[in-house]
Formats: C-alpha cells, structure tokens, sequence
C-alpha cells in the first residue's frame, strides 16, 4: 500500500472515515483469516501434536510428493471438478430460473406460499435428505416404479450400484435441496428493479418473455455474474457429506472428493500434514480459478468481485 | 383466478394467448416443484410422529401409522437443552446484528466508486473465502485470544464474511450514483450517506443477508464442539441435538475393538425426524416477517423524487 | 431523529470495535470471565474439601453434597449424556464422593476429537480416547498409573500382571486401562456377541434341523427354503442372504475368510501356528477367500443374494433384516441383534422363528472352528486414563477403585434394588417384565440409570458366586425373554445357549492375541500404515463389485492387481515383526 503515495493528501482526509473503518477491517482479517494460514507450514512438516508447530520435523515436500504420486488423489481431483462443475451448473440455473418463474406468479398469496415451502429443504440435514433419497431411488422406491410403469425401462435399475449415475445424483439432490434457499438472493435483487419499467414495456406491447428477457434478467445480471465468479471459485468445494453418505464401495471411484481423502487420510490417520497439503492445493487452484473468472469478467466489461 | 391477477396488477387488463399458456407453464412447473419439495419435507414430519421402532420397517408416507409423541418428548427432554435453547437465542439474535452492521459498512466501504483502495480490500477479502489454515491453527489462535470457552467465539471470528458482504456490495452499487452525489452537495458525510440514503435502500439485501447469517447462527453446533466442549453453560441448541442424533446413532468403532455392552436400542430415525422438525419450525416461523422487507423494495422507484 | 438512528449505530459498530480490540490485545470479554470463573470456582472448591475423604472404608458413610467432587470424563465414542441430577448418579455420588459428568464423541472422528483437545491442551480429568490414546500418550497428557496401582487393590486385581504388562508404553509405563472384556469368576456368558453366518430360526425347523457344517450347505438350506418358502406370510418376498458393506460395517462381508480357515478374530490377520514360530498369514488372498467369494458371486448370480447389498446403507439393512424377510447374512451379534429382536418382539415376528441362530461354518466340513471368542480379548489399545489436567489425582484412582465395588457395580449395571431389580428368596436377581421395559426407556435411562460404562467393569459371575455383574448375562434373564421357536431349535442340537449353538473350540489364544489391537493403532507414518489403509479402501470398492460380476474369475484376478498395488507386503511384515515381539514376550 505504500506505493499508493500519489494519492493526494486531500482525497485521504476526504476518505478518511473509509480509511479508519477500512484499516479496522483490515486488522480483523489479518487476525482472524490470515494469522492461521502460519498452519501452512504444517504441509511441509511431519507435524505432530505433541511438538507442535514450531517444533516438528520438517520433511520438506515430502507430502505433495506423496500426494500427487498417489493415483486416487489424481482420481479425487478430477471427481471433485466434475461433481463441482455439473452441482454449479444446475443450482445456478434452476435458482435463477425458479427465482424469475415465481416472481412472475401474478397471485400473491400463493406466490408466498410456493416460497415458503421452496426453502424447506434447506434445513434438513444431508443425512434425512440422503435418506430419502437412497428410498425413493431404490429398486421398489418411487423413481423405479414410475420408469418401469411408463414403460422406460424393463427392469428397475440399482442407480446407486452404477459409477455412471452417481454425479447425476449428487447434482440432483444439491438443486433439490438448496434451490429455493439461493433464490432468495435472486428474488430480493429482483425487487430492486423499478416496475415503472415493466409498466412502460407492457405499454409498448412486449410480451413476458420479452420482459424477463429484456428488464429482469439484465435487472440481476451484477448479482448473477457476482455469485459466478463466486461459485466458479468454490467448485472444488464439491463437498464431502453427500458423497460420503449417498457413497458406497461400488462407487467409490467416482464418490470420493478432495474432501472426503482428507478425511480419510488427514484426519482418521492422524496425518495432518498430508491433510494440510491437500487444503492447501485446493485453496491454490480456487484462487488460480476465481482470478481467472474475475479476469474474464473484466475484459468482457461485466460486472467483477475486485 | 382472474379475479385476484386483476387485484394484484389492475393495470394489465387484457391477456394475450402467449400469456396464458406462460402461466399454464408457469402452473405446472411451480405444481411440480412444491410437490417434488414438499413431499419428503411432510414425510420426515411424519416420522417424527411415528413409533421408533415401527418405523424401522419403512413404508411411511404423509400419516404416522403408529402415532406417538415419544419422540418429541425425547428431543425436548434432553438436557441443557434450555440453556442451549437460550445461548442459541443469544447468538443468534447478537450475531446477526454484529455481523449485519460490520458487513454493510465494509460492503459501503468497497461500493464507493472513488476510493482509493477499493479493489485491493475486495480481493483482501474475496480470498478469506478460498483459504484457510485448518482446524488445528484456528484452534491455537483462539485459545490464545482466549476466545475458546467463551461465549464470543460464536459471533466475533464470524462477523465478516465475504460472501454476505459481497451480496450486499452488488446490491449497493445498483444503487444510482445521483443519490449519493447530491447529498454530497448537501454537504453530507459518509456516514450520513450510509445510514440516510444507502441503507434505507438495502432492505431487502439487508433482510436477506440477516436471514442468512440467522439461519447460520441457529443451525451451528460444530464451534460449541469444539471451543466449548467442556463447558455446558455455552452450549447450543444444535450441538445438543447432534449429542442427541450420535448417540442414537449406533455405537461406532472399528468392529474389532466393540464394547461387549449393549448398543442403543433406539431407532435413529424418527428421533432425528423429529430432531429435523424442532430446528426447522423457529426459521419457518422468523420467515414471513423477513419476508416483508422484500416486498419494500418495489418502492424503491418512489424513493427516486 | 435523524442524529438518533446515527448514534445507534455508532454505538453498535462501537461495541463491535471495542470487541475486537478486547480480542486482538488477548483479554477475554468480562462476562466471560465471570461465568468462567463461577464454574471452575465451584469444581475447585469441592476439590478442595476433603481431599483424603472416602479412601477408606468407601460406603459405609455417606458423603454430603459439598464434599462430593466433579470430574469430566471425555469418551471418544458416541453415547448418551446422562441427565444432571440423575438418580444412581447422586447415590454412587453419595457412597464415593464422586460424581463424573461424562461427554461423548459428537460428529468427529476420535483421531479428529483428541486431536483437537491435545491441540487445545485443556484436558478433562479421565479421557477414553478410543483408538487414539496412543496420541494422548505422545502429547504428555496422561498420569502414569505405577506410582499409584499398589494403592488400590482391586484396580490392581483387575488385570494380572503379565495383562497390566501388555499396556506399558515405551517408556515402560502404564497409562490407561481398557474397561471392558474382562470377566470375574465363571464366565456367564449365554449370547454369541461375535460374529456368524447367522439363520432364522424357522429355516432350521422346515428342513428339519439338520447339521449345517460349510458354505455350500448353508447356501444350498437357503435356496431350498426360498424356493419352497418364496413370501413371508403377509406377502413380503423373502430375501434369502444380503449382506452390509457400508462403511467399516464391511466386516460383514470382509473377513469370514479366517472364520472359514477355523481361526479366531485376530481382525487383521492370521496368525498360523504350524511353522517352528508363530507367522501372520493374509487371509485376503487364501485359496479360502478365493472359494468364498466365487461361491457369493454364484449365489448373487442366481439371484439368491440380494442385489442391493452393495449399495445398502446401515440403517436400510436394519430395516430389512426387521421385516424378518432375510433368511441369514454374516454379521456380528452386537451389530443388528438388539434393534432387529426388539422388532420382532414387538411385531410378534419372534414367535414366528424369524429369530436368527448362529452357525459355526467351516470351508470344508468337520474343521473345528474358533467363531466364538470364549475368553475375554484383551484391547490393549484403548482404555480409561487420568490427565495432566487432573486437580486430585488420588481421589481419581479412588474413584476407579470405587467402580469396581460390588455394590458400586452393582447400581452402575443393576440399578436400584427393588426399583430396577428384585432379589428372590436365593439372593438372585431378576427383573419384572415392568422393570425389563423400563430399562429400554431411554429417558428413563437419562434420567435414572448411570452405568459409567466406559470406566473399569466387570463380566462373569458376582462377587455372591450367583448373580451375574451385568443383567444381560443373567442366564433367568436370558431364558424369560427367548422365543418358543429358538427354544425348540435350540433343544434340536443338544443347545441351551446361542454359545452351544455356534459350538466353537474352546483354545488357550496366545498372547499376541487380538492382532487388531496393534493393526488398529497403525497411522501412515509407516509403509505399513500406508499400505493398510490402501488395502481397506481397495478392498472396500472392489469385494462388492467381485461379487456382482458376471466372470468372477476375470474380476477376481483384476482384484488381486489393484491389492498388490497396495503394498500388502508392507503391511504384513510390520504385523510380523510385532507378533514377533508379542510372542517373546509371553
């Protein structure tokens, strides 16, 4: 910040409340999300509780060696960003699509309603939702006998034995879950839009779609491009939960997540170091990645997060 | 039907063909939608009525067939689960306020078009949301800050969080630069402009983003685990369900080492239905009242003048 | 009105500053402090008082409320808090001068729980910390207990010394005993809490009870009764075999081979004793397993295995298995029978035979077998210890001490005399139908039961030579609740007990028995470690998917390359070089 000096005198004292209150902020972040990143270090150590940080071996990098030598790592990578990237497409477009869908239901009452029991799922826990699911997917639950009654298929079908569903099903079970929940971003951006507009476009004959093509889209397009950038950083963020319980043997090669190897090696074997590494790989890639969207977004002219 | 379209938008009076079968589509995919959602919602609230063990055997729909409050009561005598019931309150309603007030005057501070370090605090920020150091160094640092056994470890680590204040942020600059331009003819300062003009304008992101951490607040258990395990007077409502759920859940261990002692005999899952129910009813019910700060953003183009 | 709103939120953002401030400089918040302070202040203060009370002649006097000292235990395994003011909480508390608030393992592993409090270094006074003691013990949390064992006899007598050996660390000291397996006097034991090839009752009597000796005729009575039998009476088709492979659950599944081999539950290995030495021998790759396996596989391919067994999770298994619509499975005793019998009870299924009996299969007939573990399997892995942290550290051996009382035991296990349990005119106990429901009532549990039951207990025979320390093993207990049908079935093999049943070997173990004991506490520090964690995770993918194939013989050879794969070879020495050190040491 120092080689900001031509900034001038006068402009600082104008900001100067920003400036406090930034360097408060500043301060905050540095103690509460920066100190720990010192834990860092841990990912060259052979760290052990008992000598703690400052004192454990130091193995170099000896633990991402271990790490990227190891076959199902590179396996965990590549599941992580497929169940990453299908989970953002589609809870991405189906909360924007069901938060424009409601907004335009003209009965006020129910347009409550719908929303109210939208956001329900958001609060059972992965292990009900998991539950369900596992119920309505098996080979008498709900989903087999629709398809064998409709003549799709001959025979129920064990989804949950077969690799090639189970990304689907991942990605099914978060937009089922969290749709309504992220709409609410959508729908309170959406109310920000002056009506006077919708007024003046209905006068000039456009249709509905014409409207949300034409004043409700571009009316939340910053929040959209926000929470992309956003979210295209925390793909890797695929989770472990819904992986680890909807998971089983059979599927393995496709179900585990960065997440879910950290799990298995970093902390049930008490390596915290490898732990750390494999944090600290993803922490790089999701930096690399939302620098990346943030780049595209800003030579494209649309809205950006710095 | 067409009775209450016209109540709610007098101005459109006549509907085109285009429109109508808009609203049909609109119909079926919001019929769908409530029942795809709705259906396991009402099922879990089904088998939290229902015997434990009955319930083993699957089969329920929408009606408890072996009706009975067990459950609940199992739930709800729980110990401290007043005092968690309290400390979640607390936290709740302090976190929200506290991490409310420090989102919008950051997210203020990174709206303003002109000042001088904008984008460099944005990304100061945008990176706490991909990085951290792990459970361990966490832990260090609060202990040493004294945190840890405390209260104030629920709202202080978590007041700023880049997400809620990026959500308010892309709000605030949709705002219209003339507002803020003319008041600062008027000779008003930031913090003027903040409480008069901005923030009157940010309701609805204000709502939401309260919502959101509230419903963080009321859902955490794993820092009550964690930094206040031994200590009961802090607990939190959730943690005590969770202490409820795994120890229903069945003894775990590797297979090898189990305990000759008996296992629960409990059925997990209708407790944990009716565990799910109690968490869900208080934000259900906090919802509506949220909701109506949405609603006056439509005015916003009145605000104008 | 205007200035009113402002000030507000000045004064708000204030309290926000003021709060970070008091953080950053390392002060703690006032309120927190003071809250802090009353707590610690009242542990402190009734430690403080009476520290030498209750060495002696413990029981015979009752000992007041503000004499009465508070521990914290932390037990790395999920369990049920028992309410404050618990009923046998406060006599026990009264008889010993000691009450301990016990919390359990909540949504971590135990490696990850103690690793956060080693992290922490604020310990609680007595620690389980499951397969993570080892941890405790590297991080210098514990209390050695040699200075302090003579003291007290009947912890001392708990273990002989050659067992009170086998939990010296390297430093040659002792810091934790394990609580369980360990019987006093005869053994009582009347279940087969291990595990079996287990088969419902009814099976057995429509084939006319026959001997059941391997895996093909155990297969072969199942497909004949699915044939003849093909739905449950209320027109559920029946489910002739499933299996569980969730998770650690997959022991189901996994490790019958050294069952089928004749040998005991070592876990992890074989320890095959034909050599002039001892040698561990990997039962994963035995021409047993090979035939296990392709004989599932058949039985899946002909439909006789349920085909969701790969993808079931635990509690679906239980479901089904309490339907009474599966004819058997592999499973050990503790992991399904408490849920499923209660089920059938109440559904009446019981008395129906859908009651499951175990079976002690060999891979070829007549081979003696070791299914059932008849001596108590000594963990010396796990157990009970006193921290660092600890303020009285005598009181806390006293305390352990005190546990295995007969009268303490007693109330922990039996609960209150003529409340819980009723002696007859023989001094024995038994228990009402009322007193066995209320048992099972789990807020009556919290409210009323308090069995410290992850501090040091007893199996076996009392102290009187009649009753049995745990009500489960009273043998009046065990008959007042079996099923005609399992009578009768047990009547058809000369059996009065589900141990008769399974008719195992009884055999001396050797004293590197269980092997698990050190398998369980490898970390990935080793290539062995490594390569046992490996192992687990390709076992887990690929056992199910060997099963469902359509040539097994393809299958199992791309099976054998992904374990090799895994280094099992590092895995085994180490199991090697420690069943070395055990046996010399005997």
């Amino acid at each position: 910040m120092n080689n900001k000096k031509k900034i001038t005198w006068k402009e600082v004292r104008r900001q100067k409340v920003l400036l406090i209150w930034s360097a408060i902020f500043v301060v905050y972040g540095i103690i509460f999300y920066y100190l720990p990143l010192g834990g860092w270090i841990m990912a060259f150590q052979n760290y052990k509780p008992r000598t703690g940080l400052l004192h454990s071996q130091f193995v170099g990098l000896d633990k991402f060696k271990f790490l990227f030598s190891d076959d199902t790592f590179i396996k965990v990578i590549r599941n992580t960003f497929a169940m990453g990237v299908l989970n953002l497409v589609f809870t991405f477009v189906m909360a924007i699509l069901f938060a424009i869908l409601l907004n335009e239901i003209r009965l006020n009452h129910t347009k409550k309603i719908v929303q109210t029991i939208s956001y329900l799922p958001h609060f059972l826990s992965w292990i009900i939702v998991t539950g369900i699911l596992h119920d309505a997917m098996s080979s008498n639950g709900i989903i087999n006998e629709l398809l064998v009654n409709l003549n799709i298929i001959d025979s129920p079908i064990n989804f949950f034995a077969d690799p090639k569903y189970f990304w689907w099903i991942v990605a099914f079970a978060n937009v089922w879950k969290e749709t309504g929940w992220n709409a609410i971003i959508y729908l309170a951006a959406i109310t920000s839009i002056d009506p006077s507009l919708y007024e003046s476009a209905a006068i000039d004959g456009a249709g509905r779609l014409a409207r949300i093509r034409y004043i409700t889209l571009p009316g939340i397009r910053s929040t959209i491009m926000v929470l992309l950038i956003m979210n295209i950083g925390n793909v890797l963020n695929a989770g472990f939960e819904v992986q680890y319980l909807l998971g089983n043997g059979l599927v393995k090669s496709v179900s585990d997540t960065i997440d879910i190897y950290v799990l298995t090696w970093g902390i049930s074997q008490n390596d915290y170091s490898l732990g750390t590494a494999a944090g600290m790989f993803k922490s790089a890639v999701s930096i690399a990645l939302i620098l990346i969207a943030n780049a595209i977004a800003k030579k494209t002219g649309e809205e950006r997060l710095f | 039907m067409k009775e209450a379209k016209v109540k709610v938008r007098p101005r459109r009076m006549k509907q085109s063909a285009g429109g109508v079968v808009f609203d049909v589509i609109i119909a079926v995919f919001m019929i769908l939608f409530v029942i795809i959602t709705l259906y396991p919602v009402l099922n879990t609230v089904a088998v939290s009525f229902n015997d434990g063990i009955d319930a083993v055997r699957g089969g329920i729909h929408l009606i408890p067939r072996k009706f009975t409050l067990d459950n609940y009561s199992t739930v709800l005598h729980k110990q401290n689960m007043i005092q968690g019931a309290i400390v979640t309150v607390m936290r709740t309603i302090l976190g929200t306020i506290i991490a409310l007030a420090a989102n919008a005057i950051l997210a203020f501070i990174v709206s303003r078009k002109n000042f001088m370090f904008r984008s460099q605090l944005s990304l100061f920020w945008v990176i706490t949301m991909y990085v951290n150091g792990g459970m361990v160094p966490v832990l260090l640092l609060y202990k040493n800050m004294h945190l840890t056994n405390s209260f104030w470890v629920y709202v202080v680590p978590g007041a700023v969080s880049a997400f809620n204040m990026l959500v308010i942020r892309t709000y605030m600059e949709g705002i219209p630069d003339s507002l803020e331009e003319s008041a600062k003819l008027d000779g008003a300062g930031y913090w003027t402009i903040f409480m008069k003009i901005i923030s009157p304008l940010c309701k609805p992101v204000y709502a939401t983003v309260a919502l959101f951490v509230a419903v963080y607040q009321w859902n955490s258990w794993f820092d009550a685990m964690l930094y206040n395990r031994m200590k009961p007077e802090y607990t939190t409502l959730q943690y005590e369900l969770m202490k409820l759920l795994s120890s229903v859940m069945q003894q775990s261990g590797s297979a090898t080492t189990a305990s000759s002692t008996a296992v629960a005999a409990v059925t997990p899952t209708s407790v944990r239905a009716a565990a799910t129910v109690v968490t869900m009813l208080p934000i259900i019910c906090l919802y509506p009242f949220l909701q109506r700060y949405f609603v006056t953003g439509l005015t916003l183009g009145g605000v104008k003048e | 009105m205007k200035t009113k709103k402002v000030t507000s939120l000045v004064a708000l953002s204030a309290i926000t500053v003021s709060l970070l401030a008091g953080c950053g400089s390392g002060s703690a918040p006032a309120a927190d402090t003071d809250a802090a302070a009353a707590e610690s202040g009242a542990t402190t203060a009734a430690a403080e008082t009476g520290s030498t009370e209750g060495t002696t002649e413990e029981g015979k006097k009752e000992h007041s409320d503000d004499e009465i000292k508070d521990f914290s235990m932390f037990i790395a395994m999920p369990g049920s808090e028992i309410n404050d003011g618990n009923e046998v909480q406060e006599i026990i508390a009264k008889k010993t001068g000691v009450r301990v608030k016990e919390t359990w393992l909540t949504g971590q592993t135990d490696a990850e729980a103690v690793g956060t409090i080693i992290a922490s270094g604020e310990y609680p006074d007595y620690i389980n910390g499951g397969d993570a003691m080892k941890q405790l013990y590297d991080a210098g949390a514990l209390i050695s207990w040699d200075e302090y064992l003579d003291k007290y006899p009947k912890l001392k007598a708990y273990y002989t010394d050659a067992e009170w050996d086998s939990f010296r660390q390297d430093d040659g000291k002792i810091y934790w005993a394990n609580v369980f397996q360990n019987t006093h006097g005869e053994s009582k034991t009347t279940t087969h809490n291990d595990e079996a090839f287990w088969v419902q009752a009814r099976v057995l009597e429509w084939a006319g009870y026959p001997k059941i000796q391997t895996l093909d005729e155990y297969f072969k009575l199942l497909e004949d009764y699915a044939k003849a039998n093909p739905t449950m009476e209320d027109g559920t088709s029946v489910i002739p075999y499933t299996m569980l492979c969730e998770d650690w659950r997959y022991f189901c599944i996994e490790n019958a081979p050294q069952f089928l081999d004749g040998y005991p539950n070592d876990g992890s290995v074989i320890v095959n004793l034909d050599g002039d030495k001892p040698t561990v021998v990997d039962y994963n790759t035995t021409p047993t397993a090979v035939k296990y396996f392709k004989k599932l596989n058949e039985e899946y391919n002909k439909g006789i295995i349920d085909n969701e067994f790969g993808t079931q999770t635990y509690d679906e298994y239980i479901a089904k298995l309490s339907t009474g619509a599966v004819l058997g499975m592999c499973d050990q005793w503790w992991d399904f029978a408490f849920t499923v019998n209660d089920v059938f009870k109440q559904q009446g299924l019981d008395k129906l035979g859908c009651d499951y009996v175990p079976l002690g299969l060999t891979i070829e007939p007549g081979m003696p077998n070791q299914w059932h573990a008849y001596g108590d399997t000594l963990n010396n892995s796990s157990g009970v210890a006193i921290t660092t942290s600890c303020q009285d550290v005598d009181a806390a051996f006293q305390f352990l001490e005190d546990c295995l009382d007969q009268e303490i035991h007693d109330l922990r296990f039996w609960g209150v005399e003529g409340v819980d349990y009723e002696v007859d005119e023989n001094g024995l106990y038994y228990r009402t139908e009322d007193e066995r429901m209320k048992a099972t009532d789990t807020e009556y549990q919290a409210s009323h039961l308090c069995d410290y039951s992850y501090m040091p207990q007893w199996g076996g025979t009392s102290e009187d030579g009649k009753n049995a320390m745990m009500p489960t093993e009273q043998t009046s207990e065990f008959f007042a609740n079996l099923a005609d049908p399992l009578v009768k079935c047990f009547e058809a093999y000369n059996a009065t007990t589900y141990v008769d049943m399974i008719g195992s070997e009884e055999v001396e173990l050797g004293p590197w028995y269980p092997m698990y004991s050190f398998s369980n506490a490898m970390t990935t520090d080793t290539p062995g470690g490594v390569a046992w964690t490996k192992m687990g995770e390709t076992k887990h993918e690929w056992l199910p998917k060997v099963v469902m194939s359509k040539d097994f013989d393809s299958a199992w050879s791309d099976y054998m390359d992904a374990y090799s794969a895994c280094k099992p070879e590092d895995f085994l020495s180490e199991m090697q070089e420690e069943l070395d050190r055990r046996a010399a040491n005997q």
